[in-house]
Parts: structure tokens; C-alpha cells; sequence
């Protein structure tokens, strides 16, 4: 067996870094294969990637000690550009990888440099536009396209260069469920049909099944690799490297049903030999009925909202939404479908067009800021877009200070909001100096101090790892507990369903399904109307009689039929 | 959001060979730099909206008609206080200081209406391939072109910043300046870091595409001048000749 890329003892040490971030990793990707990376965030996965054509350290310096072979090439001796027609590289955030005015000419722009005659290049522009499903966008504006499209556009830019080896970098993480979709659906495309080399580096467990090999990263050395079969069914493993164990797998884990099917087919056969157990499934449904008789009076209010943007697209088409006090909301949909539209006229950031928005009975258009703000707080998906100060406690504090509280008032409230987020030892830290996931609940302190009822929080679980993700989530359900009401977006559906009591699907700036999150992911229309995957539990669970909302859900109301 | 002027229209001025756009748009600045007097002057003013109007992009010129009659009504009122005259018509105002102002202000609007229609009618690519033929090198005319890019990103990232922050209740809305500047360092540093961290990305993305690779780069983009680019060019000369002898007969 050859590779396509071999590794041997790998470290690296970013320029000012305190730690190593690859610790002796030795790798062999076999060529024409397809292997995901993962692993917990800081594991070394994008590191790797980045040593493999150069970008290490040529345009990223720090102490890079082992060897490297990317298809025959040493790139310590060579420059990041001759890799170009080796070695394609795409990158999570595809915004900043496009920058040119036509999908045509941001194909071109590789192939120029490589000084290819321009009758060639014709050719190569369309057979790699082709490949990404892009042949009929060819004059658009890349900035015109959706999330998935450009993702496969800057697929499309490193296929023209014709490399044998495709790596991306957590391409899908910034996309919702169809673009993901798309994107996992070209690169196995490619691996299957062209016998390119695709090596990816991904938190989504179910679409990573396509692939096939698997590689556990922890800690900056290699902890497992294998089959993806073989390194799946460890479920122990997973856990203990922070990756989400597949679904179906987990679940006859739980049961003890050993070996663990890995196919929906497979698993729905296997099911004969278990019960379901009506009592618990029952109780299960009657404990969502309790949750609805305990939540308070109304907060918001919408009635027939109507938002267009300037350019003339209808945003939100005829909307009309009540949340009480203490609810659990979580807005399903495309991008484009309305949601952030919606979520932003419940703080005011968009007053109403037409209709209206009542907070706590009263129109938003008529109340403060600083009310507002105490009322109704939204946490924005990405944290960096509002941490500015130089430590913890003082970015938490902003939003007090400008309401002009008195001192001990401030310091009590920071305390309290970076307690409930698990981060008062680190509150005199630097927050660029923290993880993505301790930046994020950064951001929800300083949301939290403001104390308000009603926390929106858009997809704030984006570009965590599982065991980060479980503890925003955790987190959230905790204060809805406490009594604060809920309202998220997400786009992981396993998500929304474990934790959320309500669901609302939206599509086209239209709610086409609001209910009990049991109903409405019960409702495979509707389901299927709003283009989103159901998690793989749910749709199993579904099939057999009984929605249940998680994988232990499931399990629990199992029971294997005596002999 | 497409914040970019660029119309993708199929005009006369839109099929020219970027080198003639150039130098229209040179000759626009020219013509206001000669010209003293506000009729002449409104003149090369309506000579720029014309050519607006035959490439079709009058649009972006009425997407920036705010900022286009701020700088009118400014340049009106400061001129007109400062320059001095002899022929009083309101208070500190002067027919000679109000005639000096209407001519500035009818320069800088025909020179930001020649950028806009010039922008509207030439992709960001033709700039920089344009400008390469005029002979700079790529990557000179490649920063330019990114620098360009770069403006929507800034733009966005800067909208969804303020949103975060008004989240937190932070009220740009007050009428006090220097309050209003104070209140805009919460903005500051997260758009500066974003956008550090964007560059960075982009910076990667292109070498992995192969930027700076070879000494012969192609393009894919043809450029040439044809029938339509002569007849611009002798059509500026007649223009250029008429302006001269106006100029010469005083």
C-alpha cells in the first residue's frame, strides 16, 4: 500500500506558543483513500493539515522537528505555491478563500498562476466546475452564492489544478444540514469516482461514515486510526477522545448488542429481537405535557410580521409566534429561511416592517435599549465578534457599566454570570487567550449579566467540539431550569432534539411547523418540507412506532423480547 | 449582499478594453481640473451622468446621491464663507465666493461620479489586468484588486459587530460626537481583529493556489483594443481639441 502523504514524529510548536501542538505524530494516509480526521479542538487536526503543503512554516513559523512526505515532496524544501498541482487545501471559513467577481474567473485564478495557456484553461474551468455541480453558476457572483455553493467553488479552484490529494479543513462546520450535504457528497464523489486521495478534518460523526479510514487525534499525537467501521464501533474510544460516537452504533452499544450494526438496514433487522416498552414510552410523553403546564405568562408576542431587505427579498413572510416564560425553543431551517431575521426583531436590532412585535406585552419599537437589553438578550454565533477587552471580567462587565450600576452591583453580577458559566478562575485571563468554546461562554456572561428573561442564543454550538458542545449545552439547559426562557438556532438537529421542548421549523420566511419537539421531528413531511435530516435515532425510533429525542432516549425504552 | 458597484449590464462603455476605461476615467479628472467656471463646470458634471446613463449604472449614482450632495452642500457653505468677494448677496456670502464653492462642489461630484461609473462598468479582474498592461507588475495591480475585495468583507463583518454590541445595549445613537467616539472602541477592536484574521486565511488561500508561482503568469481574461476603443479615443481628442480652443479664446 503506498501513501499519499506519510508522516514520521511529527512536532510543531507555534512561534509564541507555550505548548506543543503536535507531539511526535507519525501518520501514513494511503493513497486514493478517503480519511477523516478528529478529534477535540487544540488536538492538532488543522496543524497537521497546514504542515502537509508548506503552509508550516513558510507563512506560519514556529519549531517544526520530523519528517514529512506529501507525495514525494518535502515541503520544508519547497515553496506553499508548487504544491499547488499536488495538493489541494480548502478551509472552513470560505468566505475569506473567494475573491473574485465571477465563479469562472475564481476557478481561472489558480490556473494562471501556473501560467496555463488559455485555451487549456477553458477546459479545466469547466470540467472542475462540473465536478462541484457548479457548471450552471458559472457567470454569478461568488458573493451571490449560498454557504454550500461556495464551499464548493473553493473546491472547485483546487480540482482545476487537477491535484491528486484533496484536504479540507472542518469544510462544513459554518454550513447548515444541505450545504454539509453538498459538500461531503463532491468529496466522496471524489474519492469513489476519480480515486483522489481526500483527507478531512470534521466534527460531524454521521456524515463522516462515508469515509474510509478514521483517525483519532488527542492531545497532538495520533490516538487511533482504522478502519471507519472498526474505529466506530470503539464507542468507549470516541468518548474518551471527544469525538460523538454514530448513532445507530451507540445505541446497540447501550443495549449490549453486540457486533454493532452499521448500516440503518442492518439495524432496523436487528431491532426485532427488542421490545418497546409502552409504559416508559408513555410517561416519556406525558412528562412533555408537564413541562408545557409549567411555563408562565407570555414574553413575546408576533403577529403577522412581514420583513423585507432593501434589495427587494422577502425575509419573513407573514410570521406569527407566542413564547412564554420558561419555554425551550429551538428554530430549525435552511439559511435563508428567516430565522436570524426573526430572532433579531425580538431585541429590536430590526424594528418591524409590518406587524407586530410585543416584549412583555407592550410594543418593542416604544422601549429602550437599555430595557431591551434586560429583557430579551441575544448571544451573536460568533464570539469574536464582541469580545474587545483585555481580560474576562471586564469584558462581562461592559453592558453594566453603560447601564451605570453602582460598583459592588457590577462585581457581583460578573461573578455570578462567569459562575454559572464555569469560568471564574479564569476571569483576570486574556479572552483571546481562551478556546473557542470558553470564548463562546464568554460571550453568554456577558449576555448573562444583564440578567434578562429571555436568552436568544443564534447556533451556539457552531464550530465546538462534542465535549465543549455537550457543556454550552448543558449550560443552557441548566439556566432554562433556573427559569430563564430559551430561544436558539441550530442547525444540528440531534441538538434541537435532545434539549429543546419546542420546535419551530422554518422555510422561505415562513413557520411551516411549530410544536412539542416529539411532534414536529415526528412529522416527516413537514421535516422534509423544511429540508433538514432528522438525527438517525429519531428517524429510527420514528420508524418503529416511538419518536424518542436521543440515542439514551431510545435505549431506555427497549427491552430485549425474553426467548 | 452584494456591496460591490460593479453592473453586470452589456453596455458600449462595459465591452471597452479596460486601458480605454482608465483613460477615460483620467480624462474625466482632467476635464474638472481645467475647467474654473460652475456653467463650464456643469457641463463636465452632465457629460459624467450621460455616460452614466448610456453604461446604465445611473443606479449606484443614486445609491451614493447622499454622500454626493453632502459634499455639494459642503464645499457650497465652506468656500462660500471663507473665500473672500466684492459683490455681498447674504451675509458673509459673495456672488464670487458662492460661484468659487458651486465650481468645487461640482468638481469633486463629477470626479466621484466618473470613480463610480468607471467601477460599475469594469470588473475588479480588468482593473488589475488593465493596469498590468499599462505595465505594473501583477502583483501590485493583484493588492489593488484585493484591496477592493476586502471593502464588502470590512462592510459586513463591521454591520454584524455594531449588532453584537447594541445586543449588549451599547446605544450608538446619541447625538454627541465625542460620546459617539468613545462608544466606538467596543467596535473597533473586534472589526480590526476580524479582519486580521480574515487576511490571514485569504494570504493562505492564495499561495496555496499557486500565487507568485510562475514568472509567466496567463490570463484568462483577453484583453485588446478594437474598433470601439479607437473610436473613444478619437472622440476624446475632438473633445480635447474643443476644450483647448475654448480655453485659448478665454
Amino acid at each position: 500500500m503506498d501513501s499519499a502523504v506519510s508522516v514520521k514524529n511529527l512536532s510543531f510548536r507555534y512561534k509564541h506558543g507555550r505548548e506543543k501542538v503536535l507531539k511526535d505524530l507519525s501518520l501514513e494516509v494511503p493513497s486514493g483513500s478517503m480519511l477523516v480526521i478528529m478529534g477535540r479542538s487544540g488536538a492538532g487536526k488543522s496543524t497537521f493539515c497546514a504542515c502537509l503543503n508548506g503552509l508550516i512554516p513558510h507563512l506560519i513559523k514556529g519549531d517544526l522537528e520530523g519528517k514529512i512526505n506529501t507525495l514525494g515532496l518535502n515541503p520544508h524544501d519547497c515553496k506553499v505555491a508548487d504544491f499547488a498541482r499536488l495538493m489541494g487545501i480548502v478551509f472552513q471559513d470560505f468566505e475569506s478563500q473567494l475573491f473574485s467577481t465571477t465563479v469562472e474567473l475564481e476557478v481561472a485564478f489558480g490556473l494562471e498562476n501556473l501560467g496555463i495557456p488559455r485555451n487549456e484553461m477553458k477546459a479545466r474551468i469547466e470540467e472542475a466546475l462540473k465536478k462541484a455541480g457548479l457548471a450552471e453558476l458559472k457567470g454569478r457572483a461568488p458573493s451571490t452564492l449560498s454557504g454550500g455553493q461556495k464551499q464548493r467553488l473553493a473546491i472547485a479552484s483546487a480540482l482545476a489544478l487537477s491535484p491528486n490529494l484533496l484536504c479540507l479543513d472542518e469544510p462544513t462546520t459554518d454550513l447548515d444540514p444541505q450545504g454539509k450535504d453538498e459538500v461531503f457528497t463532491i468529496a466522496s464523489g471524489l474519492w469513489k469516482n476519480e480515486r483522489k486521495t481526500i483527507l478531512m478534518v470534521e466534527h460531524e460523526t454521521e456524515e463522516a461514515l462515508q469515509a474510509e479510514y478514521i483517525a483519532l487525534f488527542q492531545e497532538g499525537a495520533l490516538k487511533e486510526f482504522g478502519r471507519t467501521r472498526e474505529v466506530f464501533s470503539n464507542i468507549d474510544l470516541l468518548k474518551e477522545t471527544g469525538v460523538r460516537p454514530p448513532e445507530i452504533l451507540h445505541l446497540f452499544h447501550l443495549l449490549g448488542d453486540y457486533p454493532l450494526p452499521f448500516t440503518k438496514e442492518d439495524a432496523i433487522k436487528r431491532l426485532d429481537s427488542f421490545l418497546l416498552d409502552k409504559d416508559l414510552s408513555s410517561y416519556l410523553k406525558d412528562a412533555d405535557q408537564e413541562k408545557v403546564r409549567g411555563y408562565g405568562n407570555e414574553l413575546i408576542r408576533i403577529e403577522s410580521l412581514h420583513y423585507e431587505y432593501p434589495t427587494g427579498v422577502k425575509a419573513l413572510n407573514d410570521v406569527t409566534l407566542s413564547v412564554r416564560q420558561g419555554e425551550f425553543l429551538a428554530i430549525l431551517g435552511q439559511n435563508g429561511s428567516g430565522k436570524t431575521t426573526l430572532v433579531k426583531h425580538f431585541n429590536n436590532l430590526i424594528s418591524p416592517q409590518h406587524g407586530t412585535v410585543l416584549l412583555k406585552g407592550e410594543h418593542i419599537q416604544e422601549k429602550g435599549i437599555g430595557e431591551i437589553c434586560q429583557t430579551a438578550g441575544l448571544v451573536f454565533q460568533n464570539p469574536d465578534h464582541q469580545i474587545f477587552c483585555e481580560r474576562v471580567e471586564e469584558d462581562v462587565a461592559f453592558s453594566l457599566k453603560l447601564l451605570g450600576l453602582p460598583n459592588h452591583e457590577i462585581s457581583t453580577r460578573v461573578d455570578s454570570a462567569l459562575k454559572a458559566v464555569d469560568l471564574e478562575s479564569l476571569k483576570h485571563e486574556d479572552p483571546f487567550s481562551l478556546t473557542k468554546g470558553q470564548r463562546q461562554r464568554v460571550a453568554v456572561a456577558s449576555i448573562l449579566a444583564l440578567r434578562p428573561e429571555i436568552l436568544i442564543l443564534d447556533e451556539p454550538t457552531t464550530g465546538l467540539d462534542y465535549l465543549e458542545l455537550q457543556r454550552m449545552m448543558e449550560l443552557i439547559q441548566h439556566l432554562n431550569q433556573q427559569g430563564h426562557t430559551i430561544i436558539m438556532i441550530t442547525h444540528s438537529m440531534w441538538v434541537a432534539a435532545e434539549y429543546a421542548h419546542r420546535v419551530v421549523l422554518m422555510k422561505d420566511g415562513r413557520i411551516i411547523a411549530d410544536g412539542k419537539t416529539r411532534e414536529v421531528f415526528s412529522n416527516g413531511e413537514k421535516i422534509k418540507e423544511a429540508g433538514i435530516k432528522p438525527p438517525p435515532s429519531v428517524a429510527l425510533s420514528t420508524q418503529i412506532g416511538f419518536t424518542a429525542l436521543s440515542v439514551e432516549e431510545m435505549a431506555r425504552c427497549l427491552k430485549r423480547k425474553s426467548a | 449582499m452584494n456591496v460591490f458597484l460593479y453592473q453586470d449590464k452589456d453596455t458600449f462603455f462595459h465591452r471597452l478594453d479596460p486601458r480605454t476605461k482608465i483613460f477615460i476615467l483620467l480624462f474625466s479628472f482632467f476635464l474638472t481640473i481645467f475647467f474654473k467656471h460652475p456653467l463650464f463646470l456643469t457641463g463636465v458634471a452632465l457629460f459624467m451622468l450621460i455616460h452614466g446613463y448610456l453604461s446604465q449604472c445611473l443606479v449606484n449614482v443614486m445609491k451614493l446621491k447622499l454622500p454626493i450632495l453632502l459634499i455639494a452642500l459642503f464645499s457650497i457653505i465652506t468656500w462660500g464663507l471663507s473665500v473672500k468677494g466684492t459683490t455681498p448677496v447674504w451675509g458673509r456670502f459673495t456672488e464670487e465666493s458662492l460661484s468659487y464653492g458651486l465650481a468645487v462642489a461640482l468638481k469633486l461630484d463629477s470626479m466621484i461620479i466618473a470613480g463610480i461609473v468607471f467601477l460599475s462598468t469594469t470588473r475588479n479582474e480588468e482593473v488589475s489586468s488593465g493596469v498590468i498592461r499599462l505595465g505594473i507588475p501583477y502583483q501590485v495591480s493583484f493588492s489593488l484588486s484585493l484591496a477592493l475585495r476586502m471593502i464588502p468583507t470590512l462592510i459586513e463583518t463591521a454591520t454584524t459587530v455594531i449588532e453584537a454590541q447594541r445586543s449588549r445595549g451599547l446605544d450608538l445613537q446619541t447625538k454627541n460626537i465625542f460620546t459617539r467616539m468613545k462608544r466606538s472602541i467596543p467596535l473597533l477592536a473586534p472589526i480590526f481583529l476580524t479582519t486580521i484574521r480574515t487576511t490571514n486565511q485569504l494570504a493562505m488561500a492564495l499561495e496555496a493556489r499557486g500565487f507568485g508561482l510562475s514568472k509567466e503568469r496567463t490570463s484568462y481574461q483577453e484583453i485588446g483594443f478594437t474598433g470601439r476603443d479607437y473610436g473613444v479615443f478619437g472622440f476624446l481628442l475632438l473633445v480635447a481639441l474643443l476644450v483647448s480652443f475654448v480655453l485659448l479664446r478665454g
